[in-house]
């Protein structure tokens, strides 16, 4: 800029205009990112608060109490966060392996025409709305389950069968007959909220596993065929020690949606406020009974369940943190 | 070595020693692409021959086509016969485990396994042998002082092995596949990643290999073939154009195309 003294004077004046804009830009793009910093805050601070009636009343003997008495006003945690923990952990039992297998069969095996109709088929499962999987769980997986999977289980895995001696399993494994023993006649339980979990998280999983496993280099995975590999080799000492953080991540993440999952959990488990060993049993977890009781609670139970929610807060950051820690832990061995 | 040798198309005439690898009319298809195109070749046992070309002119395809590595893909198909000590390797009934002990492949980058440096070398072992914990010891101290790397990490066997330089990487790979003790050895543009020096300790890392190998080595590098390889195969468009001893081919090409592809673009 030195062709003449009248051209000098308009980039000056738009060097100071622009320098204003990018300020006023700036801050609003870190109001914005404030607003998600300060609603996660603000949710914290106001469960704990909303709590601190139940937390003062109760102590730490609140996580430790297994009773949900409104007569008495005597409320506690346990049954809710064993609840919740118990579901998120099946449906994870069931959801790793079967995730795995799908992720793998589409990344390895499938034929290239059927891995994307397949892999939007899963995309378009993990969008469906959470209560459509609680009333297909209510009214039709539920029933089926009481019908025929469950006189199964508490025949040959608990310990009150049809004919009136326990089975072998409930007799030589310690645990096992109680987890499987229920005289409840409908299909609610804590195994069902746990089958329908991972049925709505498998797609979650799978699809991650899927995109990760896809970013093993070609190069390893010829290497290890070069050196006289079979395909489950390849898979199991190449592509899963490569992925192993991410999958461990997207493991999480679908743990993450199970613990919080309300809608679904509500239709299927049957919010029983009661501690039973059985599986079979009825139970609760946080999400359930919070929407179950948030209507008519006041008082104490108000403010119980509040501390409830603050419980969920605690665990579900808790999970997330391991998982984002392990995010990174891949994200630096990527970048050596 | 029994090898009836069967008396096919002619192949390019090359050399006195007697073929490792027997190439005959050997066709090979992507999906509908034309990628090879009658090949035959004979390439001498314990020799170096190099495969020279532009890109795209199917040197690393037929590279491929020596272990089937093509194979773990769909849709791709040789036909032809590639005959191993009289034996055809495309027949479907020649194990894919039994030629991939028999032809070792080194890619052009180095591609160490997320694993100790002992693992990365043990590990194809364990797909063909079964070793005591001393005996793989001895097996893989050998495999990496045959890919002159022992000096370099016998102090850190349990190190993970992608803590290792590129060439250091490179070499490891080259002992991962010799540890198998194959008898062919395909090396695919191995020093194309590396820098000078790397470079220079691959090549005489291959000079000191090939009275135990057989070596095929695919290369860009003009200058390279002529200084490590016996032989030289020129290639344009999927069709062998000239094979001949590499001082041949480098001083006297038989073939213009040849003529023009070394003096033209590096000459």
């Amino acid at each position: 800029m030195s062709t003449s003294p009248a051209a000098t004077a308009i980039p000056e004046q738009r060097a100071t205009r622009d320098a204003r804009h990018d300020r006023l830009f700036a801050g609003l793009l870190k109001a914005c990112a404030l607003i998600v910093l300060a609603s996660l805050l603000g949710a914290a601070f106001a469960t704990l608060w909303g709590g601190r009636e139940a937390f003062g009343t109760f102590g730490w003997h609140f996580l430790a109490n297994s009773a949900w008495d409104p007569g008495n006003q005597d409320y506690g945690a346990l049954v809710p966060v064993y609840g919740t923990l118990a579901t998120s952990f099946i449906a994870l039992l069931i959801a790793v392996p079967v995730s795995f297998g799908i992720a793998l069969y589409l990344s390895e095996v499938a034929p290239r025409w059927l891995r994307t109709p397949v892999a939007s088929a899963i995309e378009l499962l993990a969008g469906i709305p959470s209560i459509i999987y609680g009333m297909w769980g209510l009214f039709i997986f539920a029933p089926f389950f009481a019908e025929h999977i469950k006189p199964w289980l508490t025949n040959y895995l608990g310990n009150n069968p049809d004919d009136g001696h326990p089975s072998w399993v409930a007799a030589h494994v310690p645990f096992v007959g109680k987890m499987f023993a229920s005289d409840y006649p409908f299909g609610a339980s804590i195994l069902t909220a746990g089958i329908v979990l991972a049925v709505m998280i498998i797609p979650f999983i799978s699809s991650v596993m899927r995109e990760v496993f896809q970013t093993v280099p070609t190069r390893l995975k010829e290497s290890a065929y070069a050196l006289g590999s079979s395909t489950w080799e390849v898979v199991w000492d190449i592509v899963l020690p490569y992925t192993r953080s991410a999958v461990i991540g997207g493991i999480f993440l679908g743990l993450g949606r199970a613990l919080g999952e309300t809608m679904a959990v509500t239709f299927v488990l049957g919010n029983a406020m009661e501690l039973s060993s059985s599986l079979l049993d009825p139970g609760a977890s946080i999400a359930s009974t919070i929407a179950n009781q948030f209507s008519e609670a006041v008082g104490l139970q108000k403010s119980a369940l509040m501390a409830l929610a603050f419980l969920l807060f605690v665990v579900t950051f808790i999970v997330l943190l391991i998982a984002r820690m392990m995010l990174r832990r891949l994200a630096s061995r990527e970048g050596r | 070595m029994t090898s009836p040798a069967l008396a096919l198309a002619p192949s390019m005439a090359p050399p006195a020693a007697e073929p490792k690898l027997k190439v005959r009319d050997l066709h090979f298809h992507y999906d509908g692409f034309h990628a090879l195109k009658g090949i035959g070749m004979d390439v001498p046992e314990k020799q170096v021959t190099a495969i020279i070309g532009p890109s795209g002119c199917g040197k690393s395809t037929l590279l491929r086509v020596f272990n089937r590595i093509y194979a773990i893909y769909p849709k791709l198909k040789a036909s032809g016969s590639i005959e191993l000590d009289g034996e055809n390797i495309l027949d479907p009934r020649y194990s894919l485990n039994r030629l991939r002990s028999k032809v070792g492949m080194v890619f052009q980058k180095p591609v160490p396994f997320p694993m100790t440096i002992f693992e990365n070398v043990a590990y194809g072992i364990r797909h063909h042998e079964r070793l005591s914990k001393a005996d793989m010891e001895a097996r893989v101290e050998l495999a990496l002082r045959g890919g002159a790397l022992w000096d370099e990490v016998k102090d850190k066997l349990k190190q993970n092995a992608l803590g290792l330089s590129g060439g250091q990487q490179q070499r490891l790979c080259i002992a991962r596949a010799i540890a198998l003790k194959p008898e062919v050895l395909l090396l695919d543009e191995p020093t194309s990643a590396l820098d000078p020096i790397a470079t220079g300790r691959i090549e005489q890392l291959i000079e000191e290999l090939k009275s135990q190998f057989t070596i095929v080595i695919v290369t860009h590098n003009m200058q390279q073939a002529a200084r490590v390889s016996d032989q030289t195969a020129f290639m344009y468009l999927g069709e062998l154009i000239e094979f001949d001893n590499t001082e041949k081919i480098f001083t006297k090409p038989g073939k213009k195309q040849t003529e023009d592809y070394i003096t033209g673009r590096f000459g």
